[in-house]
């Protein structure tokens, strides 16, 4: 995975169709009955494990500007999705977009959202703060069962998104890390589970010692490097110039 | 008043040298004051009357304007006729905040209605007279209600008359003017969401008002994108700047902009709105759209829509800022670096102008920026801007490199330094009974909210100075070894240890990216580590020895001694004998007084 590609991907991943990148780069975006487009194709997003952090911003923009097309179910999923771009900022960057009060008037069932969002951000922050077995703990505790049953559970490959998230953290610290830790890292238990999870990114697990080997990357190779001073012709100009007048 | 016929000399005391040719009898004209009383004494009719009545409170208004004045305006309404780019910039620049200064320092300039007998009633001058009469309210005085309505309908009508016409206007303003138009708009649409979110100390009468105006979208989100996205549309100005980049000819850009962006007076506003939205998109908290909008603008103190220099800093500041919420701090530190150093530059050029003091504010706004970004991604930096950043904010700088300790400065330096928030909507003034909870439970301010993500951020990174000053001092070291140093558990550390290396890498633009979100992941810190198992390896890049600096002044010096001495006359042959004794004995070594030692330096 080259880190050019993550950034530009980002901005304009290369699963968007082409109807999406017209709103999202133009005017339309503000029409509100547009949001009907956008919202179908974040459930597209949510059923193929494809992820469009700018496509849910304009989403939740609409939201800001018609507090009547507020529907805080699209909230919690657009919030989910974001849980798995971590270490991007897009969680944050969703929640700036939010109304501290929305308007529920609207709604035909109380609003889920005050309750869900303090424990999406803890979620957030867990895993931006790289605590990846507190994550898993919360996670699969009791209390974050309707978080579970009535959204992650919707989302298609929620679960290995998260798990890619701690892959990215450790592979750019480590060289080798035993399999007890990767095991925690990622909720799998050890043995066959793991060592097929893991073969996808090319890390290899020595049955004998416990250890997986990490390949190097460019973030796992560290090598210290001088800074030299790079002298220009221009800069020396004008001494060589004056020699050159006087002799 | 200035009778017709009555010599200038006459009128004032002091005459204002620029404006000494004008005739205020020609200007005033027959505006038939004489005619209407002697109609109105034979007929008794209440609203004539107080029609008259109220002409009369014009009269004795217009009266009561220093000649100065009036002459002042006469002259700027023949400039702006006859589109003399030059003394309506005089005029805007130096002549209106000159009279500001000695005669409405602390009061409103007279309203349009009273001054429009000078100008004969010329709207499109009034509505700019209109700007710039409630430019001065909301900067000097307090506007109420009304005034923020009627500043509301008078840009309306101004941005109507520029983008409603059939054919592009015949106008032309100095740039300065255009930017001002857009940036006073913009601060008027905020000053109003934040007035307008005050609910407590609002009257009756102003709850009805306020009611009624939410209802027709005075001062809404999307009346003032809307503009500003017109002005952009209208002007063509992303395809312009597009059409320079790829090095079109001047006959192929003007067809592509059309015959409304090719008037210098489009243009501009179309830029100036492009840097409009940029800033009312972070206003209202969405970074990446800001940065989105700016997608073909150069940001480069050279490049060509820079000659307004508040423009070129609110770009900058904005920009950076939006670089900021999206956890790109090296990408925050050049910009600010850049625009810094541009201004101690610049500060030369502009002591005498009004934006000075502005300038200044957002200056100090973005050192505290950078005192924060410096924290979250310290690397070497200009000592110049270093220095002075200690100056002004030592006291946090150092508490910021605490960790944990330090949040308290973070918020500080953030509460300082940050765009002035809003929200999107406005307080449910249709609705009494939800305006009652909102007045008892206030939602967090937007300021808070913003505050409160930018926190987490930090906290996230919390535990990595400490981490850092260990690690510096090692080359390799075991990670149960480091726990036990810093009391903590292992697996703690481990965890730690991956957010440092997180956090040392950022997305940056490198050069040559397209828009200003695209970039790549690039290190932030000298420090780098790698864990092996449980072994942690350190490795620090270090910046040789810059001498070619140094040598090169020295260097340049010593010809310029060298220089000097061959070109002086020498010395007679009886004066230099005298020099010679002289020289002689200063020459000779010292022999008394301490010995200077030149050892290297001593290792314990």
């Amino acid at each position: 995975m080259a880190s050019e590609s993550i950034t530009s991907d980002w901005v304009t991943p290369s699963t968007r169709p082409e109807l999406i990148e017209s709103l999202v780069s133009g005017v339309d975006r503000y029409n509100p009955s547009n949001v009907s487009i956008l919202e179908d194709y974040l459930y597209h997003q949510i059923r193929s494990q494809e992820y469009d952090c700018l496509a849910n911003l304009a989403i939740l923009k609409l939201y800001q500007f018609n507090p009547d097309l507020y529907n805080p179910d699209v909230v919690i999923n657009i919030l989910v999705k974001a849980l798995t771009s971590s270490p991007f900022p897009d969680f944050n960057l969703c929640i700036s977009l939010l109304d501290d009060r929305p308007q529920t008037s609207h709604l035909d069932e109380p609003d889920p959202l005050p309750q869900l969002l303090p424990t999406l951000t803890t979620l957030h922050s867990l895993l931006h703060q790289c605590r990846f077995p507190a994550f898993w703990a919360l996670y699969q505790s009791d209390e974050l069962q309707p978080l579970r049953d009535n959204y992650t559970v919707e989302v298609v490959g929620f679960e290995d998104s998260v798990r890619e998230v701690a892959v990215r953290a450790v592979q750019s610290a480590f060289t080798r890390i035993t399999s007890t830790r990767v095991s925690s890292y990622l909720n799998l238990p050890e043995g066959s589970e793991l060592e097929e999870y893991i073969s996808k990114f090319g890390w290899t697990l020595d049955s004998a010692s416990g250890v997986v080997s990490i390949p190097p990357n460019v973030n796992n190779k560290i090598e210290s490097t001088v800074v030299q001073e790079n002298i220009q012709l221009p800069q020396l100009a004008k001494i060589i110039g004056h020699t050159a007048v006087t002799v | 008043m200035a009778r017709p016929g009555m010599p200038l000399w006459a009128a004032d005391d002091e005459i204002d040298e620029d404006f000494q040719g004008v005739d205020l009898s020609m200007a005033i004209g027959n505006y038939g004051q004489n005619g209407l009383y002697d109609e109105v004494q034979s007929r008794i009719d209440e609203a004539a009357l107080l029609a008259v009545q109220q002409q009369m409170q014009q009269q004795a208004a217009f009266a009561q304007i220093p000649d100065q004045v009036k002459r002042f305006i006469v002259h700027f309404h023949q400039a702006v006729l006859n589109n003399n780019l030059e003394e309506i910039t005089v005029a805007y620049e130096s002549g209106w905040n000159r009279l500001t200064e000695k005669f409405y320092s602390k009061t409103e300039w007279p309203e349009a209605e009273i001054i429009a007998p000078l100008v004969n009633d010329d709207p499109i001058f009034l509505i700019l007279y209109r700007e710039l009469y409630y430019r001065h309210v909301y900067s000097r005085l307090q506007p109420n209600i009304d005034d923020r309505f009627h500043s509301y309908e008078n840009s309306c009508e101004l941005f109507n008359y520029l983008l409603n016409s059939d054919e592009p206007v015949a106008l032309e303003l100095p740039e300065q003017w255009l930017w001002d138009i857009i940036d006073e708009f913009i601060y008027q649409f905020q000053s109003y969401c934040v007035w307008r979110s005050r609910v407590k100390s609002k009257s009756d009468e102003e709850l009805i008002l306020l009611q009624e105006a939410s209802s027709q979208g005075v001062w809404s989100a999307y009346s003032v994108l809307n503009v500003l996205y017109s002005l952009i549309q209208k002007s063509k100005i992303n395809e312009f700047i597009v059409s320079q980049q790829q090095g079109k000819s001047e006959e192929e850009i003007a067809e592509i902009v059309g015959e409304y962006g090719v008037r210098p007076l489009y243009r501009m506003l179309g830029y100036f709105s492009i840097i409009g939205l940029l800033r009312v998109h972070t206003m209202l908290g969405d970074f990446t759209l800001a940065l989105k909008v700016m997608e073909n603008v150069e940001l480069n103190p050279k490049a060509q829509f820079t000659r307004v220099t508040a423009c070129l800093v609110s770009t900058y500041y904005y920009v950076g800022f939006c670089y900021i919420m999206l956890r790109r701090y090296m990408d925050a530190v050049r910009g600010y670096l850049s625009i810094l150093n541009f201004i101690l530059r610049m500060r030369q050029y502009h002591t005498r102008s009004y934006q000075y003091d502005q300038i200044n504010k957002t200056a100090d706004r973005m050192y505290a920026l950078f005192a924060v970004c410096n924290a979250l991604a310290p690397s070497r930096i200009d000592d110049n801007i270093l220095s002075t950043v200690k100056e002004k904010f030592g006291e946090q700088f150092t508490k910021m490199q605490r960790g944990e300790d330090g949040i308290s400065a973070f918020e500080e330096l953030f509460l300082y330094s940050c765009p002035k928030f809003i929200s999107a909507n406005p307080p449910p003034y249709d609705d009494p009974d939800a305006l009652a909870v909102y007045v008892d439970d206030p939602p967090m301010e937007p300021a808070q909210r913003h505050l409160g993500l930018f926190l987490s951020d930090v906290r996230a990174q919390a535990p990595v100075p400490t981490l850092r000053s260990f690690l510096k001092l090692y080359t390799s070291l075991d990670a149960t070894k480091l726990a036990n140093f810093l009391d903590a558990d292992e697996e703690e550390i481990v965890q730690q240890m991956m957010v440092m290396k997180q956090a040392s890498r950022n997305v940056s633009r490198v050069g040559g990216e397209k828009g200003l979100l695209e970039g790549s992941i690039r290190p932030t810190s000298d420090l780098d580590f790698v864990i092996d198992e449980n072994m942690l390896h350190m490795v620090e890049s270090t910046v040789g020895r810059r001498y070619a600096g140094w040598f090169i002044r020295s260097t340049e010096n010593a010809q310029r001694v060298l220089d000097t001495l061959k070109s002086s006359p020498l010395p007679g042959p009886g004066k230099s004998a005298a020099v010679q004794g002289a020289s002689g004995a200063t020459e000779a070594p010292r022999t008394g007084g301490p010995k200077v030692a030149w050892g290297g330096v001593k290792v314990a």
